[in-house]
């Protein structure tokens, strides 16, 4: 089988860089990234000097999620003689159990690094991670709450227990953390339309207006982002249509709707896509109009 | 009598390879049939030959608006294609868990307005492999506000063999790589969510 190299025509720094690249954006390509961490491992560990000990973590991490045990097995091997002892590879062991399915020892491995150290985080979210493999949200939401009055400023936890929430359809509760999001990321258009999308999922006629707001927020900080806009232009749709709105309100959320229309419009014609979809997407957003406005 | 359902490949293929794309989240999507002319005598005989699949989403299902506009927008898709949205599948995030939620339950209705006859569809991840060696799916109908689940066994299948032959060999091939869902397409415009480059994929291997 070819190797990465050839395939791709690429260089032995060129697979180190894009794995750097994939480490900073978090991506969660794992066969890729053992495809070329292996590679890498196998045939340039000499070259990559001390990088190698985080590509050893980054490709561990991958073979879990690919069922490589065997690979995983072997990075983990190296980082225990390289770091004897170390909380963070015993983190690492511990993910291996979870991914094999053995949760009793994955937590008593969790467990040990907290008596040694009580604030680390890594190991509480690991846990929590459990919870949520066994199906335990009602578990995982408890702890995740409790671990949050303790790290208010965990972005990534906040954001974790808004799924969470969505996903046993507390919206209200989804809300929240999304509003701590915001509060801390004020100028971050996906967690505004993100909330947009919560409230609009919440429904009322006050939700929706917050909504469209949130999306129009959303779009202002970033007007190519298609989800910002279509919401928009839903929200605004059902106010105008909704009986309990006055006609000065009617008439506003019209104009918005009409906005939003041309804007997708716009994006589709933008996009380059052949006529066919472009008039599907025109003739599916003036049905909508029209379906609206009827009822 | 309940009329049965059945599966294309290009429809089995691409519910599979959207669940392989995204192993670690749930996923969901719609299968569409062809509009049949008019109800005839004996329509109890024709089963629903479910021809396509168009990936939806991938992650956290449970919000409204985009599926709304999904939706809409395949709606009118299906009217110029002479084609009537005929069933819901989702996998769910969790592995063991494969279960019908209120997400499924909720669009599955939804279809069943407009079609009375509409599946709602559930992979098994426990028996995915690569193989295909069994159909991996659950078929739920709509009787009396409530899901009966039917069962799912070859004759579910417009072609069985077919089906298994070229959805392992698209696995192996690692096309689940370019699958669109219509979240990628709403990420970037240019992503086609009727993924005209799987479907000729299929259409080459059969």
């Amino acid at each position: 089988m070819a190797s990465v190299s050839e395939m791709y025509d690429v260089t032995w720094e060129e697979m180190r860089d894009k794995l750097r690249k994939w480490r900073e954006d978090n991506h969660r390509n794992s066969e890729q990234i053992v495809d070329v961490g292996e590679e890498l491992i196998n045939e340039h560990a000499s070259k990559l000097g001390d990088d190698i000990w985080i590509i050893y973590e980054q490709v561990m991490i991958a073979a879990l999620d690919c069922s490589r045990d065997d690979l995983a097995w072997t990075c983990l091997q190296e980082l225990k003689r390289q770091f004897p002892g170390s909380q963070r590879v015993k983190r690492l062991a511990g993910m291996r159990l979870e991914a094999l399915e053995k949760y009793e020892d994955a937590n008593k491995q969790y467990d040990s690094i907290l008596q040694d150290d009580p604030t680390n985080t890594a190991a509480r979210k690991r846990k929590i991670s459990i919870l949520k493999a066994q199906g335990k949200s009602a578990e995982a939401i408890r702890e995740l709450n409790e671990y949050l009055e303790q790290f208010v400023g965990d972005q990534g936890a906040w954001h974790e227990l808004s799924e969470l929430y969505i996903n046993e359809h507390d919206y209200g509760k989804a809300a929240f953390c999304l509003e701590e999001l915001m509060m801390t990321n004020p100028h971050n258009h996906l967690y505004c339309e993100q909330y947009a999308e919560v409230k609009y999922t919440q429904g009322g006629l006050e939700n929706l207006e917050l909504s469209r707001k949130y999306f129009a927020q959303a779009l202002k900080l970033n007007n190519r982002n298609m989800r910002a806009l279509f919401g928009l232009y839903m929200s605004a749709s059902h106010i105008a249509a909704s009986p309990k709105v006055n006609a000065t309100v009617e008439k506003a959320n019209v104009k918005y709707a009409t906005w939003a229309t041309n804007q997708i419009n716009r994006a589709y014609q933008l996009a380059g896509r052949g006529t066919k979809e472009n008039k599907c997407s025109v003739k599916a957003v003036e049905e909508m109009l029209e379906s609206i406005t009827m009822s | 009598m309940r009329m049965s359902i059945k599966l294309t490949t290009q429809a089995y293929c691409k519910m599979l390879l959207h669940a392989a794309k995204y192993p670690h989240c749930a996923v969901n999507g719609l299968l569409v049939a062809e509009k049949q002319k008019e109800k005839k005598k004996d329509s109890h005989s024709t089963p629903i030959l479910c021809v396509d699949c168009i990936p939806l989403f991938h992650g956290t299902l449970a919000l409204a608006p985009m599926l709304e506009v999904a939706l809409t927008l395949i709606d009118t898709w299906c009217k110029e294609n002479k084609y009537v949205i005929a069933g819901y599948y989702q996998a769910n995030e969790r592995t063991k868990d494969f279960r019908p939620n209120q997400v499924s339950e909720k669009v599955g209705a939804r279809i069943a307005e407009n079609f009375s006859e509409a599946a709602m569809i559930m992979v098994d991840s426990t028996r995915f492999t690569m193989g295909c060696y069994e159909p991996i799916l659950a078929i739920y109908d709509h009787h009396e506000n409530k899901w009966k689940c039917r069962d799912c066994n070859v004759d579910s299948f417009d072609d069985w063999c077919e089906a298994q032959k070229i959805t392992s060999a698209l696995l192996e091939g690692r096309s689940y790589e370019s699958l669109i869902d219509f979240d990628n397409h709403l990420d970037d415009l240019r992503n086609d969510w009727t993924n005209p480059e799987i479907n000729k994929s299929v259409l080459h291997l059969c």
